[in-house]
């Protein structure tokens, strides 16, 4: 019996030790364990393969949910689909929207692409602004930043210790940064064409321009028309890239590529989305 | 000559004296100017001095006041009052206006047997009136979703969600058709009670079983399952009262849950005390006591790889009142009645949007009492039969969506068990009812679906005990404006 309750306590104490922080998606899960390190422990609801638009609530996430100090969203509205009603099942009150728990990376970040009028009429849009805002490394140490200081008032004990990861992040981030600026630069003022709104804080970031999207209207599938226009836009801006996120089909960007002379490139929107893009530098 | 020598004298002393007086006045006038001079250069000196000692004064007391007004900027901004851009009108409560969503069901139906028709077929000894317009006897009539040859507006549902407070939030679902007003769901539900716990009170759409919960417009075929509309009606398990749910602690979803409901549901349940037509004062059977309803179940999920599997068991147990004095034949039924379920949804990822998905459901009742009839044709005496209903059936259907756009599938409906005890000695009835159904939908956009489905439908029987094929061609649109809805599981 004795050995019962001693075995209890030292679960309980195990389970208690550390911040159990639940992240919508697998960057976000990475910045947090940058800067959480050992103190925390980190649970990622959405794969990184699929449509961070789409990804199903699933009844297995909620149990992570209940269980959650922190809850951190990417926000501006990618997580509309299916992160709401997974909250409300999980009724937790540490991570509901709008508490303390409760982590908008977004809130971090300017977001750039604001629609001025806001309808269904152009497509599934954010009205709060482009919400993909990952594809700038760039916008990593804000949200870090963010995430430390949500982390130091759920967990003051070990302020100390988030502090020092979060500077030592800072360090190897900006040193990353400097040499990925560099290897950028030579992109500057390329143009390019994309299927989906998802690399402008990245283009935007080097100087470089998407003349045209794949999909005719956010949200929308491609349809012949429009991607008789793609294809003439590439011809007459002599455009050679075409960036494909790594779950829309692809069918449409090969068939661009083949009538055009373009490479087709899959760009990683996450980590672990593409093989060799497992660590947050190299996606 | 005096008179001129005084004269004389007289104007020399005159000039005399003036002359010297002249001259003294002049020095003085002399001296007072060197005096003057020298005060107003001492004045000069002392005004420059002090135009120096002003002109320092004002530096400084310039240097204080930017100090101090940087400082009062500085405050100002941090309690700046001046808005910084347009606000709405004064008392403009727009902010706090709650998500609204507007859907609106519609379709057009194609079927080889006429509304009327319909109305009279029945599944024998389990339901009756199912299919086709009917009335719920309180002067309000009821189709069923598709009910009409042609054009049917099933519904436009309105919706409104919003938090109350830091607490609890609030859900209202309102069907509207062309004549009706319906509140589908209402009900408070708490925001953050912890522990995995979760409450609900109002009007709502039961948890029992799988597609119960579910809104018509998100579930995969345009109809409700045929065990659940024999068992339940169109509606299924949809009432008033309180659930309580707790997700357990485990890293695997279990979720058990109860619900007190009122059980009015009028096909299965039902709370009205019984009384023969036109005599409601002569009560042969009370009502029984409300909440008359109470419903269990647990659910569990878990993940393998990239496919889900949710599954759970269900209870349901109440009194029945079945009241059908006013039909062709009629009869009432008074009994004890409970309803098990078993529900199993697995559903594998290709990739974001193409999947497959098995979804089965199956439906077993158990009611004990009493079939009331009219003993004679003054209508005011009954006929009392010790009656006993051991009735299951079940759905499988299979869901296939080929990319974000096209979806397929199709549905298998059964009854396979209709034992009825009359007396103790069982009763000759049919026992098997089957329908089949396959669908394809198209969704251009996460707003829009239009759907085309087709029913062969053999369950349902006439009055001779015939047996009816119904084949339904229905085209349905869907249109979802406002808040966005979230996706289903």
């Amino acid at each position: 019996m004795k050995k019962i309750t001693l075995l209890l306590i030292l679960l309980t104490t195990l389970i208690f030790a550390r911040v159990n922080v639940v992240t919508s998606y697998p960057y976000l899960g990475e910045i947090v364990k940058e800067v959480g390190g050992n103190q925390v422990h980190v649970k990622v609801l959405a794969s990184p393969k699929v449509d961070p638009h789409f990804v199903t609530p699933r009844p297995s996430l909620i149990p992570a949910i209940v269980r959650a100090d922190i809850l951190v969203a990417n926000g501006a509205g990618l997580e509309i689909g299916w992160l709401p009603p997974l909250i409300r099942s999980a009724n937790n009150p540490k991570v509901r929207i709008g508490s303390k728990g409760f982590i908008d990376a977004s809130q971090a970040i300017r977001l750039i692409d604001v629609p001025k009028a806001v309808s269904r009429a152009y497509g599934d849009i954010h009205p709060e602004g482009n919400p993909h805002f990952n594809t700038d490394p760039h916008n990593i140490l804000p949200i870090a930043r963010l995430v430390a200081k949500k982390l130091e008032e759920t967990d003051p004990t070990h302020r100390a210790e988030y502090e020092k990861n979060l500077q030592h992040f800072t360090n190897h981030w900006e040193r990353f940064l400097k040499e990925f600026d560099k290897k950028m630069q030579k992109c500057k003022d390329k143009k390019v064409v994309q299927y989906h709104e998802l690399y402008n804080y990245l283009l935007r970031r080097y100087g470089m321009k998407s003349l045209i999207d794949i999909e005719p209207l956010p949200g929308i599938a491609p349809s012949s028309k429009h991607t008789l226009k793609v294809i003439n836009t590439i011809k007459q801006h002599h455009i050679d890239t075409i960036l494909q996120d790594p779950y829309h089909e692809k069918r449409t960007a090969k068939f661009i590529a083949a009538k055009t002379g373009a490479k087709v490139v899959i760009l990683p929107h996450d980590v672990g989305s593409v093989k060799g893009a497992d660590r947050l530098e190299s996606f | 000559m005096t008179k001129k020598i005084i004269a004389l004298s007289v104007a020399t002393t005159v000039s005399l004296f003036a002359q010297s007086e002249l001259e003294e006045v002049k020095a003085l006038l002399e001296q007072q100017i060197k005096v003057t001079q020298a005060l107003q250069k001492r004045l000069s000196k002392l005004e420059a001095q002090q135009k120096h000692l002003a002109k320092a004064e004002k530096k400084h007391t310039t240097e204080i006041k930017k100090v101090q007004q940087k400082q009062e900027t500085a405050k100002k901004a941090a309690l700046d009052t001046t808005p910084t851009q347009q606000r709405g009108v004064t008392f403009s409560q727009k902010s706090f206006l709650p998500d609204i969503s507007l859907i609106l069901d519609t379709s057009y139906v194609s079927r080889n047997k006429k509304d009327e028709e319909l109305k009279h077929l029945e599944i024998p000894g389990i339901a009756h009136g199912i299919m086709g317009e009917h009335s719920h006897g309180h002067g309000h009539s009821h189709a069923p979703l598709n009910a009409h040859d042609g054009f049917n507006l099933n519904y436009a549902e309105v919706a409104m969600q919003s938090n109350v407070d830091p607490y609890l939030s609030l859900t209202g679902i309102f069907h509207l058709s062309e004549n009706n007003f319906e509140v589908e769901e209402a009900y408070g539900e708490t925001t953050g009670l912890g522990y995995g716990l979760k409450a609900k009170i109002g009007k709502f759409r039961s948890d029992f079983g799988r597609i119960n919960v579910q809104h018509s417009h998100v579930q995969d075929f345009s109809d409700m399952p045929l065990v659940y509309t024999a068992f339940l009606g169109g509606h299924g398990i949809d009432d008033i009262g309180a659930q309580l749910q707790w997700t357990l602690p485990t890293d695997t979803y279990f979720m058990a849950g109860v619900e007190a409901l009122q059980g009015k549901n009028p096909t299965m349940y039902g709370v009205d005390a019984i009384a023969p037509e036109g005599d409601e004062e002569d009560i042969v059977v009370d009502s029984p006591n409300q909440p008359n309803l109470l419903v269990g179940y647990l659910k569990s999920s878990f993940d393998i790889g990239d496919t889900s599997v949710l599954y759970g068991v269900s209870i349901a147990h109440g009194d029945s009142r079945i009241n059908h004095l006013e039909h062709e034949e009629p009869h009432a039924f008074v009994a004890k009645s409970y309803l098990y379920g078993a529900d199993l949804t697995v559903k594998h990822y290709f990739d974001s949007y193409s999947y497959l998905s098995f979804q089965g459901e199956y439906l077993y009742r158990d009611m004990d009492g009493d079939f009331y009839t009219y003993s004679d044709d003054t209508m005011t005496s009954f006929d009392v039969t010790p009656t006993v209903k051991k009735q299951s059936g079940y759905y499988a259907q299979l869901v296939y969506a080929y990319n974000r756009n096209y979806r397929f599938g199709v549905r298998y409906d059964n009854i396979n068990k209709n034992d009825i005890y009359k007396n103790n000695l069982p009763v000759d009835t049919e026992n098997n009812f089957d329908r089949l159904t396959a669908m394809i939908d198209y969704t251009p956009t996460e707003f829009t679906r239009f759907r085309l489905q087709h029913n062969h439908n053999s369950a349902m029987f006439n009055e001779e005990g015939e047996k009816q094929n119904i084949n339904s061609l229905i085209l349905q649109m869907n249109l979802a404006i406002g808040a966005h809805g979230a996706h289903a599981f």
